[in-house]
């Protein structure tokens, strides 16, 4: 364990372009790794990705192990999970970290079983005690319950983080960091996985009731004209969209959008209500909401009361700059 | 085509619906979880769902297999009922305590004893841990391939499975030689119900209950002594709501808004 | 006396409340405003098993017994009491060709009807008799090797979606002068009446059979000619009561878990009104209707299931149930309020659907009769 050095992190990159949780780890992995007085790593793999080690080490990153193929230009399990596992054998990191992406949640478990080591999932805050050990705070039963996780003993210690929880650190001009490349012996015939096709899809958006994301609107809204604000802000957000009562009854939104008490009851993670009062009929609906935002000009509409988040504000001027920041966000992260 | 023989790796989970009543022993930071009812982990429903349609298809078993306490035979049962063909426990103290890694190793050498398989099939992630780590897990202890996040899955040959891996905006078509591990998301499929007419047979089929000594494993690896993780503290975090008030112009209130929240994971 | 479920009968239950939440749960409110039976339900839950739960293995059924066909019931009732009389019914329109037909005509329809290919109900009232059973009047005159039935049955759940409908008609007079035909839907001179519209257990289907001059096979009778009052009375008090029985439990449990949930949200006075003993009184008295009649019912299913005559018990469930669910759902809108008396949400539905029950299978003035001949031997 003395032998173990460096905090490792692994720079997901899509269509050449670095994932932001993966820089959002190099903030973290940078933080952990100066608390740790040692180096932060960061491991790319690619097809024509050299670009992308430069902006790591503007992020932070001492070392970049790049590993640069054409075999690696998608997430490949098999081909990346062994170049990454001979790598980290060979280097022995103390700390890896990776982002909680489709990619990150499939290739964390094959490496950590490759190494024989302890891996958190979704971890919501990461820190290092006076030991060196990573304390990995992580949800269970849907976030009902937290768990601080360690792993005393197996090293490297890996945890994945969701994107958006750590925040993105600044580049800093002029640091320097060393770009080591590493031979990919690997051919085409020896995987047994093979990619066919890359696919691109706008996301489906999830029946209400199963939606992540819901967008509710309220009487408030005032017009159907109005409620087309509602059906933008969720499309922005690949949200579903509910109503109260009253939308309903006007035809801006169908019987199966009401949530309610006599409509139906959502648990998506967040929960946003536009121009709704808070009368007990529709909150029942929404009260398992892992967040809930309320947006409302009245600032004693009960529903204040019971949000995480509430905005006192017409929804009218609010919610088409709410619209464009998300869709700036979304246009400048990870599309792919 | 031959048959096909699929194992589905099926978890017993603390019913959602009473997930308010799971109480926190402050002494050994443990959750008890006695008298809460279990349901079969609902993503491993499709998992079983999808290897009895193949099953339908090509022919071949279907062998339902979980690591947890001896009160599992009642799930592992509803499997069958389901249609599983059979069922096999990993029940030992010595178990108990397992992570990912533990688990994994557990079902890996299980499934090395049960012997053929074409298929193992779970569900991408399970209610309770949402991990997702023991599918990837089982794959790289077995030496096989895995798939994850399959959102469909087609057998256009012997020996090859083509499959729809779901990305966050799309989707990769991939193809594998089997033996593979697949785990699998809710879109593949709507699971059959349990069928009355298949409960008799289920009571009375055999559950096959395997402890540790029935199985090729180090001791070390398995359960708490095999688990490289350890719970260092469990707590139940404040339910309150953060009741927190944004003022200001719209477009900087916007803008804290989504950094709240995406804080929080949830955009 | 072991009061604790077997893990046969705690599967049974869970699966047929799953199955109950995820395909009966969305139809219901639609069910109760169009009055529109959802065959698709039912052929799914034939596939499943729900029709054929006491039909021998050997025709295509479970084999299982009342406790089973219990919990079926209540669990199907608990979502929607409509939707478990038209399942019961049909148990009922197979008993008497399972406790009385041939082998012959136990192969000819027991299999076609476990599998729900055809459905199934028993018809015995008519406008001059129900509770009244001598007092009908469709009568069944032997032609050759052809029965000829003329008459008319009302208040028959499932008229117009029976395929094999089990009938009572007079071939004479008195006590022996009633028998079972089993009539199929496509015989001549049979067709269905009219639809009742009824206030509850909407969606359920239940209307008018007219027989004019129905021509039906002399090997159709069950059991002999003159068998028909004994044969009814037993389908009757062991299959069909129960079966309201059960639906009404379903609905107790309904009020029981609609109640308690919608108090612990209702905020008043600064706290939810689960907290103030008024509420709390009125809950427990539906708790304890849903305990007591809980009882009654599986013990008298336990009783048949061992083979013992209890059309006493059979009657005492029966009317506890019932007029329990009606003072459980009238309890419940107490407990909601104004909403309660809302027609979107279910406490009105549960009162409109209790009330149906107690006129079917014989109504809570009949049951009393049933029970006065036990009780009057018992000292």
């Amino acid at each position: 364990m003395t032998t173990c050095r460096g905090v490792w992190v692994f720079a997901e990159q899509r269509d050449r372009k670095l994932m932001s949780v993966s820089v959002e780890m190099l903030g973290c992995g940078r933080k952990i790794a100066d608390k740790l007085n040692t180096d932060l790593t960061a491991v790319l793999l690619g097809h024509n990705v050299k670009d992308l080690a430069d902006e790591l080490v503007a992020y932070g990153a001492n070392k970049v192990y790049l590993a640069d193929s054409e075999l690696l230009t998608f997430y490949h399990s098999e081909a990346y999970a062994t170049i990454i596992g001979e790598l980290a054998k060979k280097h022995r990191p103390k700390i890896f970290l990776l982002g909680s992406t489709s990619t990150g949640r499939d290739l964390a478990p094959r490496v950590a079983a490759k190494l024989c080591t302890g891996l958190t999932a979704d971890c919501v805050s990461l820190d290092v005690d006076e030991k060196g050990q990573l304390l990995q705070v992580v949800p269970a039963f849907g976030g009902n319950v937290m768990a601080t996780v360690i792993c005393p003993e197996h090293r490297p210690q890996m945890a994945t983080v969701r994107p958006g929880v750590m925040r993105t650190p600044t580049i800093v001009e002029g640091r320097h960091g060393e770009v080591v490349k590493i031979p990919v012996d690997l051919k085409r015939e020896d995987l047994n996985i093979k990619i066919l096709d890359v696919i691109t899809e706008a996301p489906r958006v999830a029946p209400i009731e199963t939606a992540d994301v819901v967008i509710a609107g309220g009487w408030g809204v005032g017009s159907i004209d109005n409620w087309r604000l509602i059906e933008e802000l969720a499309r922005s957000m690949g949200a579903a969209v509910g109503a109260t009562r009253p939308p309903v009854d006007e035809k801006w939104a169908s019987e199966d959008q009401l949530i309610g008490q006599s409509g139906k009851t959502v648990r998506p993670r967040l929960y946003i209500g536009i121009a709704i009062s808070g009368a007990m009929q529709h909150l029942v609906g929404v009260q398992d909401s892992k967040v809930l935002v309320a947006i409302n000009r009245d600032p004693n509409a009960p529903i204040f009361k019971t949000a995480d988040f509430g905005i006192v504000a017409d929804f009218r001027e609010f919610v088409p700059t709410l619209v464009e920041q998300i869709t700036k966000l979304r246009s400048t992260k990870d599309t792919s | 085509m031959p048959p096909v023989n699929s194992i589905v790796c099926v978890k017993p989970v603390p019913d959602p619906r009473y997930w308010s009543e799971l109480a926190l022993d402050p002494a050994t930071k443990t959750l008890r979880r006695e008298g809460i009812p279990v349901v079969l982990n609902p993503l491993d429903r499709h998992a079983l769902e999808e290897a009895l349609r193949i099953k339908e298809t090509f022919g071949g078993t279907v062998t339902a297999i979980s690591m947890a306490p001896l009160t599992a035979t009642d799930s592992l049962r509803e499997a069958i009922a389901i249609g599983a063909d059979d069922a096999v426990l990993l029940s030992d103290k010595s178990f108990a305590g397992a992570d990912t890694l533990a688990t994994a190793y557990v079902l890996a050498a299980a499934i090395k004893k049960l012997g053929r398989f074409d298929l193992i099939l779970c569900g991408n992630q399970s209610l309770d841990g949402g991990t997702g780590q023991v599918g990837p897990e089982i794959a790289e202890f077995l030496g096989v391939p895995h798939v994850a996040y399959v959102r469909k899955i087609d057998l256009p040959e012997q020996g090859i499975a083509r499959v729809e891996r779901g990305l966050e905006y799309g989707y990769m078509v991939v193809e594998a030689r089997m033996p593979l591990v697949l785990s699998v998301v809710k879109e593949i499929n709507v699971p059959r119900h349990v069928s009355l007419m298949r409960i008799s047979e289920a009571m009375q089929a055999e559950v096959r209950v395997w402890a540790s000594r029935d199985l090729d494993v180090d001791s070390s690896r398995i359960g708490l002594s095999g688990s490289p993780t350890q719970v260092a503290d469990l707590f139940i975090p404040e339910t309150k709501r953060r009741g927190e008030m944004m003022r200001g112009a719209p477009d900087v209130v916007s803008k804290l808004l989504i950094e709240r929240l995406r804080e929080l994971g949830v955009l | 006396m072991d009061f604790a479920p077997t893990p046969e009968q705690e599967i049974l239950r869970k699966s047929v409340r799953e199955f109950a939440e995820a395909e009966i749960r969305p139809k219901v409110q639609q069910m109760d405003e169009t009055d529109k039976v959802p065959m698709d339900v039912l052929e799914k839950m034939a596939k499943l098993g729900f029709i054929g739960v006491m039909v021998p293995r050997e025709y295509g059924g479970l084999g299982m017994g009342h406790i089973a066909r219990t919990i079926v019931l209540e669990e199907v009732g608990r979502v929607s009491a409509a939707m478990a009389n038209t399942l019961q019914i049909t148990h009922l329109g197979i008993s008497p060709i399972a406790s009385d037909g041939t082998e012959d005509q136990k192969k000819k329809w027991l299999p076609v009807l476990a599998r729900g290919e055809k459905l199934s109900t028993f018809a015995v009232t008519e406008p001059t008799g129900g509770s009244d059973v001598l007092g009908i009047q469709t009568t069944a005159k032997l032609e050759g090797d052809e029965y000829v039935i003329n008459g008319r049955k009302c208040f028959i759940s499932n008229s117009h979606i029976a395929g094999v409908l089990g009938i009572l008609a007079k071939t004479g007079e008195g006590t022996k002068g009633l028998t079972v035909f089993v009539v199929q839907s496509d015989f001549p001179g049979f067709r269905p009446g009219r639809e009742e519209n009824k206030f509850g257990l909407r969606g359920c289907n239940t209307g008018e059979l007219v027989f004019e001059n129905c021509r039906v096979p002399k090997e159709n009778v069950i059991g002999k000619e003159g068998d028909g009052l004994r044969i009814a009375l037993s389908a009757i008090s062991n299959v069909g009561r129960p079966g309201i029985t059960c639906a009404a439990l379903g609905i107790i449990r309904s009020c029981l878990e609609e109640a308690v949930r919608y108090s612990k949200q209702r905020v008043l006075y600064g706290k939810p009104i689960s907290e103030l003993q008024a509420v709390q009184w009125n809950l427990t008295d539906i708790y304890m209707d849903y305990e007591a009649s809980r009882l009654l019912t599986y013990y008298s299913a336990w009783l048949r299931d061992k083979g013992e005559r209890c059309d006493a018990e059979n009657a005492i469930a029966k009317f506890s149930a019932c007029e329990a669910a009606v003072r459980c759902a009238k309890k419940t809108i107490d407990i909601f309020g104004a909403y309660g008396c809302m027609r979107e949400l279910a406490p009105q539905r549960l009162l409109r659907d209790a009330e149906l029950l107690i006129s079917g299978a014989g109504t809570s003035d009949i049951m009393r009769l049933v029970m006065a001949r036990k009780a009057l031997t018992l000292a």
